[in-house]
């Protein structure tokens, strides 16, 4: 007999909601219950934290928690716009847009909605709130014809928010009510150094201001008239100030509210309704309302214990481990705001009695204090502004509990050579609570890439400010179990990539037996090495000298595609791929390389990267092939080498009506500079003519993008096995500045990337990321800006066909008689290739047809479903 | 199986592997001047592709190897054994230089 699953209902998909299911689906329970999700907004869940950096980009992608495939792939139901109206706690069900929907448990995750003080004129005409996606577009509409902003509230929120139309363009405004910013996290005096920074960048800061009511004003659209007297004019309004518990659902069927709002729940974030959960920004627990994201996350992980338990019950099984509760949350929390870094631990307003420390250096820009216990032994709380670099140490020395084993003043100036010493329970993450044992588990269990670490644990994936401290968590516990941190590249070098790159930089070293001699683990007088390290040194040689990779020196290092300047193919054939400049060809062109295709009979298709693959070349035509592709006026493609592959494009403003610059002018331009590159893995770009991106350029380790203005760059992106959207690393860039980062950018990851390093995971291995990156490339925060440029345009100058010069080379060319004795093959099977489509495949190749999928459309064997791309056939 | 005569001494190329016919079987010579003369089957057992002529050649443990150009297995220059998986082994050949030419054979 089948039995219904029990349903379960989450009424809300924002972060606290969508981290609920996550949860759900990593303990498999999505397999016991039939779950349903009742989202308001349109989109899927978002990170509401970095809402400001939907500015940057003007879309809501790069903020995307998941997808609707996502949750359709676990098995939950997603429904978006849905409003739900009513619950019935006794006959457990909802009411959804009239429509009665049943549960047998509920979880209310419904949130928290923006506050807006009751001031005569608030629902002016661009008079707005700061919390969805829907609100920055509102935003973003208004500033399209507005000069200034204010936005009313400066805390947390209010800040980002004025982040927001500071990114905008607006001549921006704070209005608080308190007489300090950020009253809730910082004292008087963070507060103030916090003022004068923000005023610094140019925006105005108005304390112990109540707005008492707006009307029109004489140069703006509104009017702010103050209690005090004064006023202030100004285009359009932000209100931010502070939020309230989205409690209307609950409180609506009888379900407990506190007196000041909230869903009251229990330590397991039970309500007073029967098998109803509420969790994150509606929930009350013992009386506090937690306007972070951390415990909104925590309690999530309480409910989905506490349901994981009631279903072990069920099933007549004892459970095995207790069921979490809520005890509370830390409410410590480090950010950006506005560009300064702020930071504020435990009570770190102070409290009766507490003894203090406190460091102002007004010269730096740098604030702290530290609230001790009355006896001065106990870390309760600080406030860090300016520089918040010992938050990590500082957050780690509260949660212990532990009494100080130093005085005070000396967490103020902490050595950062000395080690920082964390207890097993530590919380290093707590974005996603994960503690030190838990990263020395999945070092001893054989992680040791902070990349892995990142995937596995999740630690350093939130706001990623705990990333150093993984690293040394990663690095000790490897050092404990006697394993040598700098990992070597193999077993004939104990360094890795880039200690080879500088001491081949450093010490002039251009060939590998050199490299060897000096530098190998073990003596050898053969000095082979292996296919580890050979290709490795290869490419370090060819980024630092670009000399022709073929020479007698580098021949023997290269690897199976490099040694032959072909991609190999399964059945010992070649691919030969010509370059093609951002996907432009003449019809001459075209024709040209059809002919050569039939006459050397090579099955013909169009790659991923807007040119021409042409396989099953035999190894013994290939210098024929190219110096016929040659004559016809083509040049290497480097499809076979870790280098620069393509620049997609699309057509740009030259054809195209919606185009704001010529992105295939630029492309070409583009390819042909960074052409011949040899870098740790393959790179690919991509420009877009506007926002429309048809070039996908943000799927690409270069993307670039066209705005009214000039050029947005995004990096690190990546297609492949682990997608990745680029990160928007500059915007409205000249083509000068354009060229000059990525010229920089690219050599610094060829400089430092580990073997066979994509951008993508090398930029999460960074410590410190994007941010990092920028201030190496923008700011020239380690000096390296200049060298950079110059090994840069060293490489672009010495740029050669290789196989134009290959085919002038008598020694090179002998590679390609494949046997010494070529009269004594036997008698071959000339059936080496069945002919399909009109084309040849490999004879044992099995070439599909689809039936399936073609019947009824056409005739069998009309549609090419074979989904060949040089991703995948390049190895 | 007699020793056969495949090229001149002089052709054999240095430091990198080439093919050659030896009684109707395809075969990879590597020469590595000092360090001696290896022949091995060119069919990458693997893949079953005539390839190995063409792969990079390594140095573990004092033993040779070269490495498959498709998937990177390693073959034992001097036994013929797959270092990744056992069940798969190539044949070795024996060489022998004789007034100026190169020799082959299967060994008995």
């Amino acid at each position: 007999m089948k039995v219904d699953k029990p349903k379960l209902v989450i009424v809300g998909n924002g972060m606290v909601g969508h981290h609920f299911v996550e949860q759900l689906c990593e303990q498999q329970l999505n397999r016991h219950y039939d779950v349903t999700v009742f989202g308001s907004e349109s989109l899927p869940a978002y990170d509401r934290v970095q809402l400001s950096k939907y500015f940057e980009s003007s879309s809501a992608d790069s903020l995307m928690l998941a997808t609707e495939t996502d949750y359709a792939a676990q098995g939950v139901g997603l429904q978006l716009g849905q409003q739900v109206s009513n619950i019935d706690q006794h006959n457990k069900q909802l009411t959804v847009n009239g429509e009665t929907v049943f549960y047998d448990t509920l979880v209310l995750a419904t949130g928290s909605f923006p506050f807006v003080p009751p001031i005569k004129g608030n629902d002016r005409r661009d008079c707005l709130v700061y919390r969805t996606i829907d609100d920055l577009e509102a935003i973003e509409q208004a500033a399209t014809t507005a000069k200034s902003g204010v936005v009313i509230g400066g805390g947390l929120l209010g800040l980002e928010a004025a982040n927001a139309l500071s990114a905008l363009g607006l001549d921006t405004h704070v209005v608080e009510f308190a007489p300090q910013l950020m009253s809730v996290q910082l004292n008087d005096r963070g507060g103030e150094l916090l003022k004068q920074k923000i005023e610094a960048l140019g925006l105005g800061v108005h304390l112990s201001k109540a707005t008492q009511e707006i009307i029109d004003g004489e140069r703006a659209q509104h009017r702010l008239n103050f209690s005090d007297g004064s006023f202030l004019e100004t285009d359009m309004i932000v209100f931010s100030a502070g939020i309230r518990p989205q409690d209307a659902l609950a409180r609506e069927c009888g379900i407990s509210i506190g007196e000041r709002g909230g869903i009251v729940i229990d330590d397991c974030c039970l309500t007073s309704a029967k098998d109803v959960y509420a969790i994150g920004e509606c929930a009350l627990w013992q009386q506090q309302i937690f306007g972070l994201v951390a415990p909104g996350y925590q309690m999530a992980k309480v409910a989905v214990s506490q349901i994981a338990k009631q279903l072990l019950d069920n099933s007549l099984v004892s459970p095995a481990t207790e069921a979490l509760r809520f005890t509370g949350a830390d409410m410590s929390t480090k950010l950006k705001l506005l560009g300064v870094d702020v930071a504020s631990i435990g009570e770190s307003r102070g409290f009766e009695h507490a003894q203090y420390v406190e460091l102002s250096d007004v010269q730096a820009g740098v604030y702290k204090k530290l609230w001790l216990d009355e006896t001065g032994e106990y870390l309760r709380g600080a406030v860090l502004v300016g520089n918040v670099d010992d938050y990590s140490h500082l957050l780690s020395q509260y949660l212990s509990g532990e009494a100080l084993e130093d005085p005070a003043v000396t967490l103020l100036m902490v050595d950062d050579s000395a080690p920082l010493v964390l207890k097993d329970n530590a919380i290093v993450c707590s974005c996603h609570q994960v503690t030190k044992a838990d990263i020395v588990e999945q070092v001893i269990a054989g992680k040791h890439q902070l990349a892995e670490i990142k995937s596995c644990t999740k630690a350093a994936s939130g706001c990623g400010g705990c990333a150093a401290v993984v690293q040394q968590i990663i690095d000790e516990t490897m050092q404990a179990q006697g394993l040598e941190t700098e990992s070597g590249i193999c077993c004939h070098f104990d360094y890795d990539r880039q200690a080879l790159f500088h001491l081949c930089q450093v010490e002039n070293i251009s060939d590998f037996e050199q490299l060897y001699q000096l530098h190998a683990k073990d003596a050898s007088k053969l000095a082979l090495g292996c296919d580890i390290c050979k290709p490795v040194a290869a490419s370090i040689f060819a980024t630092l000298e670009n000399e022709y990779v073929l020479n007698e020196k580098h021949v023997a290092l290269q690897d199976s595609n490099d040694a032959y300047l072909g991609n190999l193919q399964k059945d010992g054939s070649y691919s030969v791929v010509p370059r093609v400049a951002g996907g432009e060809i003449t019809p001459d062109k075209l024709i040209a390389m059809g002919q050569i295709a039939k006459r050397y009979d090579l099955y013909t298709k169009i790659t991923g990267g807007q040119r021409i693959d042409m396989f099953g070349a035999a190894l013994s035509d290939l210098p024929a092939i190219w110096s016929e592709l040659i004559a016809e006026g083509f040049e290497t493609g480097h499809a076979y080498g870790k280098s620069l592959r393509t620049v997609k494009s699309c057509v740009g403003n030259t054809w195209c009506r919606y185009g704001v610059q010529d992105s295939l002018g630029l492309a070409i331009a583009l390819e042909n500079r960074y052409k011949g590159l040899r870098s740790p893995h393959k790179i690919k770009f991509a420009v877009s003519g506007c926002t429309r991106e048809c070039a996908e350029a943000q799927s690409k380790d270069i993307g670039v993008i066209a705005t009214e203005k000039g050029w947005n760059l995004f990096v690190c992106g990546n297609g492949g096995m682990r997608p990745r959207h680029g990160d928007l690393f500059a915007t409205d860039l000249s083509t000068e500045q354009l060229v000059s980062y990525i010229d920089r950018i690219l050599m610094f990851y060829t400089k430092t990337a580990a073997r066979l390093q994509r951008t993508s995971v090398w930029l999460e291995s960074l410590v410190g990321g994007l941010e990092y990156l920028q201030s190496v490339i923008v700011d020239d925060s380690l000096g390296l800006g200049a060298e950079l440029e110059s090994q840069m345009s060293k490489i672009v100058a010495s740029y050669q066909c290789e196989w134009k010069t290959s085919l002038q080379d008598d020694v090179f060319l002998q590679r390609f008689n494949e046997f010494i004795n070529p009269n004594d093959a036997p008698l071959r099977d000339e059936t080496q290739y069945q002919y399909q489509r009109a084309q040849k495949f490999p004879m044992s190749s099995e070439v599909q047809t689809f039936g399936a999928v073609t019947h009824g459309l056409s005739k069998t064997g009309d549609i090419a479903i074979t989904q060949l791309d040089e991703e995948e056939v390049l190895v | 199986m007699n020793w056969i005569t495949i090229c001149d001494e002089q052709a054999l190329p240095a430091k990198r592997g080439i093919a050659a016919w030896v009684a109707g079987k395809a075969v990879a010579v590597f020469h590595l001047g000092d360090a001696g003369i290896y022949a091995i089957d060119n069919i990458d057992p693997a893949t079953g592709v005539s390839v190995l002529s063409r792969g990079l050649l390594c140095e573990f443990d004092n033993e040779l190897y070269v490495a498959s150009p498709l998937h990177k297995q390693h073959y034992s220059l001097t036994t013929g054994r797959c270092l990744e998986n056992e069940a798969l082994s190539i044949d070795i050949y024996e060489i022998k230089r004789q007034s100026g030419k190169i020799l082959a054979r299967l060994p008995a």
